[in-house]
């Protein structure tokens, strides 16, 4: 019963991302059940639309929405950290005076309840 | 009651390492992961492998040989591969960073 | 002809022991307060866990340390200052801080906290509690 949650805290353009994403293409070829990533802190970054990385370099997002669509694998942004970095999303354009909405939709608007959520069926949880 | 501790920072600019070692036990393991690649000179690392030869030190290959940096004999190269399975073979996994 | 093999029976016994007899979360407070987010961000995880109530744990060491000494005052700085909701633990049924005897004594800092409660533990009993978690997150 191997049931892997992953936190990420660092930003897309980051290579500590890449580490973080390695990890958890190694765990899905190795048939581990990956129940969700949350990202929580300078993490929420990596839902931001907008976010343009020189062509030449790791393209984060072209990653998570691979694993994402090939695995199903449930990507949740924490939408308070989300929000105080510029990333809006629907329900709370008005709330927040935004012009528009920003959020990549292969990630899930949640709040810190997912983590406790994710670390309540999980056998590890790991922080990146 | 074994736990894997990843750290990622090097000691000649970060507490990580250091505050990792306090609490750390024998029979648990330890990862360099990223910049704490630049740890298999530092120390405390050095320190560690004479003084706790049960504790595991490990260092993910692909990130030690991009940074130049040659391990150890005592210090076990492995991949991110390795890493997943190690996670499952240690009751928990706490992340110095 | 047995469903479970012997082995079988006992990992799940194992598993089933851990999660249900040991405290679900350790936060371990490794950042001093107001410069940068990670002591309130933490803060927010325990909250969240201990309102879902979940079993968690607070432990304070290097820097993070600083987080728990009295007479501190955020609005100096204009931080809002996150360090008073401290003493809403015990209302959250927060019941274990510990705090890292080493990293006070390098720091020079007495046993003088803004909240009751704290354990100050040695290095040994301050690895003895993170052992009783079945998760650990550190900011």
């Amino acid at each position: 019963m191997k049931k892997l949650a992953v936190v990420v805290t660092t930003p897309p353009y980051s290579n500590l991302t890449i580490t973080a994403i390695e990890y958890v293409e190694a765990a899905l070829s190795q048939g581990i059940d990956v129940i969700g990533v949350f990202f929580y802190q300078d993490g929420a970054i990596q839902a931001n639309e907008n976010v343009s990385i020189a062509s030449d370099e790791y393209q984060a997002i072209e990653h998570w929405t691979k694993l994402h669509h090939e695995y199903q694998l449930p990507l949740h942004i924490c939408i308070t950290a989300a929000e105080k970095r510029g990333i809006t999303c629907e329900e709370v354009l008005d709330d927040n005076d935004a012009k528009s909405e920003n959020l990549n939709d292969i990630f899930t608007v949640s709040g810190l309840g997912e983590l406790v959520e994710l670390s309540s069926s999980a056998t590890r949880l790991v922080q990146f | 009651m074994t736990t894997l501790h990843l750290v990622r920072q090097s000691a000649f600019n970060s507490n990580d390492l250091a505050q990792c070692l306090m609490i750390a036990t024998t029979a648990d393991t330890l990862v360099l992961i990223d910049d704490a690649c630049y740890n298999v000179n530092h120390p405390l690392i050095t320190q560690t492998l004479i003084e706790q030869p049960e504790l595991a030190v490990k260092v993910i290959q692909s990130h030690a040989q991009a940074r130049a940096m040659t391990t150890p004999n005592a210090i076990t190269a492995i991949t991110i591969q390795d890493l997943v399975s190690l996670t499952f073979t240690h009751e928990k996994v706490i992340t110095w960073q | 002809m047995a469903a479970f093999t012997e082995q079988e029976t006992s990992e799940v016994a194992k598993t089933a022991e851990i999660l249900n007899t040991t405290k679900t979360l350790a936060l371990i407070n490794s950042k001093a307060p107001f410069a940068n987010t990670h002591g309130k961000d933490s803060l927010d995880v325990a909250l969240i866990f201990a309102s879902f109530e979940q079993v968690v744990s607070l432990f304070f060491q290097g820097d993070g340390v600083y987080q728990l000494i009295d007479q501190q005052d955020g609005s100096l700085i204009s931080v809002k200052d996150y360090l008073k909701t401290f003493s809403a633990f015990e209302f959250y049924d927060i019941e274990d801080i510990y705090v890292c005897q080493q990293s006070l004594v390098e720091r020079k800092l007495s046993n003088s906290f803004h909240i009751e409660n704290v354990q100050v533990l040695t290095a040994k009993d301050f690895a003895l509690q993170l052992s009783q978690h079945k998760h650990v997150l550190r900011f």
